[in-house]
C-alpha cells in the first residue's frame, strides 16, 4: 500500500525536523548563557554610575541638564523598536511590533513628526508588510550587540534632542525580567528621567555610609555635564542586552516545544504507521488463506 | 589598614579589579596620582595612560575619558574603553589620526563624532611619542 510508505516518508522528516529544532535548541542555550553573562558584566558600569549620580545628588546638585527637561509640546518624536534578526523564536517579535505599533499610534495624535526606527530584520520586513513608513533600519545587532554600536546611535538621538529635533525617544523592547519572565515594553528614554535619584532619597535618609565628602574635580557641575550622557548611552545598551537575552530565551522556549511537539507527531505516526502495515499483513494472510481454499475445493 | 583597590569597569564588562600600590589617572587637565587613604574623590577623566602600580609590577593602559570615584580605598574608573598600552603603537595612533581626519567635515552630525576621533587619536599619539 502506497500510504504505509507515505507514513514512513511524513515521519523521516519530521524526525528531521525534530533534530533541527533540537540543535537550534542548544544553540539558543548556549547564546542566551553567553548573552546573560554579558549582561550581568554589564550591570557593574551602570551601578557605579549610579552611586556617582547619586553621589552628585546628596552633594546637594539641583540635577539639570537638557537631556532631562521635559518638552511642553511634542513636535517630533521617535520610536525606536528593537526586534531579532532571525525568526523562530514564538512570539518574541510579535508582542515587540504590537505595543510599538500601539505607541506608535499614540504619538501620531500627539506629534507632528513621526519618526520610526527599527532595528533587527524580522521588525523591519514586518513594517514593510503593513507598509509603514520606516525611517532608519539596524540589522548589525546579533545577540552580543557591541556597546560602541549601541553608542553611535545614542549619540546621534542625543545631539537630536538637544538640538530640539526631537522631543520624545520610545524604545520599544523586550524587557528582561528573569529567565522565566520577559515582557515587551514600551519605554520613554528622552526626556531622560533618572529615577535613581528619588531612590536615593529614600535611602539617604536611612542614613546610608557612603554619605562622603567628596571633592569634585572639576566642579560638580561639569561631572554631571557628562554623566547624564553617559548614563543614557549605558540605558539604551541595555535595552539592547535585554533584547538580546529575551531573544535567546524566547527561542529556547519555542524550539523546546517544537521538540516536543515533533515528537508528539512522530509517536502518532508511528502508531498509524504499524496499524496500517499490521493491517496490511492480516489482509495478505486473508489472501493467502483464500487462495489455498480455492485450490482444494 | 585595607589595601588600595582599582577597578575599571566598561560598558561592556569589568575589565580590572586588582590590588594596587598606587593609580595614575589621566584626568582632563593631566595626571593625578592615588595612593592609599586618599580623600573621597569624583573626577572626570580625558584620554591618556592609566598606570597602575601593583604588587606584580606595573602597567600600563590607555583609557578614552569617563569618571573616576575614589571612595574607601576604592578607585572606581568608568571609561568606555580600556586599551592595554603594548596594543598602542605609533603607527595604530598615526593610522588613527589619518582615519580621523579623513572624516568628512560637512556633515554636522559626523563633526562631533570627527572631533572626537581627533582629540583621541592624539592623546594616542601624546602618549606613544617618546
Amino acid at each position: 500500500m502506497a500510504n504505509i510508505r507515505e507514513l514512513d516518508k511524513r515521519r523521516k522528516s519530521v524526525r528531521n525536523i525534530r533534530k533541527i529544532t533540537r540543535t537550534m535548541e542548544l544553540i539558543a542555550t548556549a547564546r542566551f548563557k553567553k548573552a546573560m553573562d554579558r549582561a550581568a558584566a554589564a550591570n557593574d558600569y551602570t551601578e557605579r554610575i549610579t552611586a556617582i549620580v547619586r553621589d552628585l545628588a546628596s552633594a546637594g546638585l539641583e540635577v539639570s541638564h537638557p537631556l532631562l527637561a521635559e518638552r511642553p509640546s511634542v513636535r517630533s518624536a521617535t520610536v525606536l523598536m528593537l526586534t531579532s534578526n532571525r525568526g523562530l523564536c514564538g512570539g518574541y517579535n510579535g508582542s515587540v511590533i504590537r505595543s510599538a505599533l500601539g505607541r506608535r499610534k499614540e504619538l501620531k495624535e500627539l506629534s507632528g513628526d513621526f519618526n520610526f526606527e527599527i532595528s533587527g530584520k524580522r521588525g523591519i520586513s514586518a513594517m514593510k508588510f503593513r507598509d509603514v513608513k520606516i525611517d532608519e533600519t539596524y540589522t548589525h545587532f546579533e545577540d552580543q550587540p557591541a556597546f560602541e554600536e549601541v553608542a553611535k546611535i545614542a549619540d546621534r538621538l542625543m545631539d537630536d534632542f538637544i538640538s530640539g529635533r526631537l522631543d520624545r525617544l520610545d524604545v520599544a523592547y523586550t524587557k528582561f525580567i528573569s529567565s522565566s519572565k520577559q515582557e515587551a515594553v514600551v519605554e520613554t528614554l528622552l526626556p531622560f528621567s533618572q529615577p535613581e535619584v528619588e531612590t536615593d532619597a529614600a535611602t539617604g535618609d536611612g542614613g546610608s555610609t557612603s554619605r562622603q565628602n567628596y571633592e569634585f574635580l572639576p566642579s560638580a557641575a561639569s561631572i554631571l555635564e557628562e554623566v547624564v550622557p553617559a548614563s543614557f548611552r549605558v540605558k539604551l545598551f541595555k535595552c539592547f542586552l535585554d533584547a538580546a537575552v529575551s531573544e535567546q530565551i524566547a527561542r529556547m522556549v519555542a524550539m523546546k516545544s517544537a521538540t516536543e511537539n515533533a515528537g508528539e507527531i512522530i509517536k502518532q505516526l508511528s502508531m498509524t504507521f504499524n496499524r496500517a502495515r499490521q493491517a496490511k499483513i492480516t489482509g495478505e494472510i486473508m489472501e493467502i488463506i483464500g487462495g489455498v481454499e480455492a485450490l482444494e475445493k | 589598614m585595607s589595601e588600595l583597590k582599582c577597578v575599571v569597569v566598561t560598558p561592556e564588562q569589568t575589565e580590572l579589579d586588582v590590588t594596587v600600590q598606587s593609580v595614575t589617572l589621566p584626568m582632563f587637565d593631566g595626571e593625578m596620582g592615588i595612593l592609599k587613604g586618599h580623600s573621597p574623590l569624583v573626577g572626570r577623566l580625558g584620554y591618556g595612560v592609566l598606570r597602575i602600580q601593583a604588587n606584580g609590577g606595573p602597567s600600563q593602559y590607555f583609557i578614552e575619558g569617563g569618571f573616576v570615584q575614589v571612595a574607601a580605598d576604592v578607585v572606581s574608573v568608568l571609561t568606555d574603553r580600556l586599551i592595554p598600552m603594548s596594543e598602542v603603537t605609533q603607527e595604530s595612533a598615526n593610522s588613527a589620526l589619518k582615519a580621523a581626519l579623513e572624516m568628512p567635515t560637512d556633515q554636522p552630525d559626523v563633526a562631533l563624532a570627527r572631533e572626537k576621533a581627533i582629540h583621541r587619536a592624539r592623546a594616542m599619539i601624546r602618549v606613544v611619542s617618546p
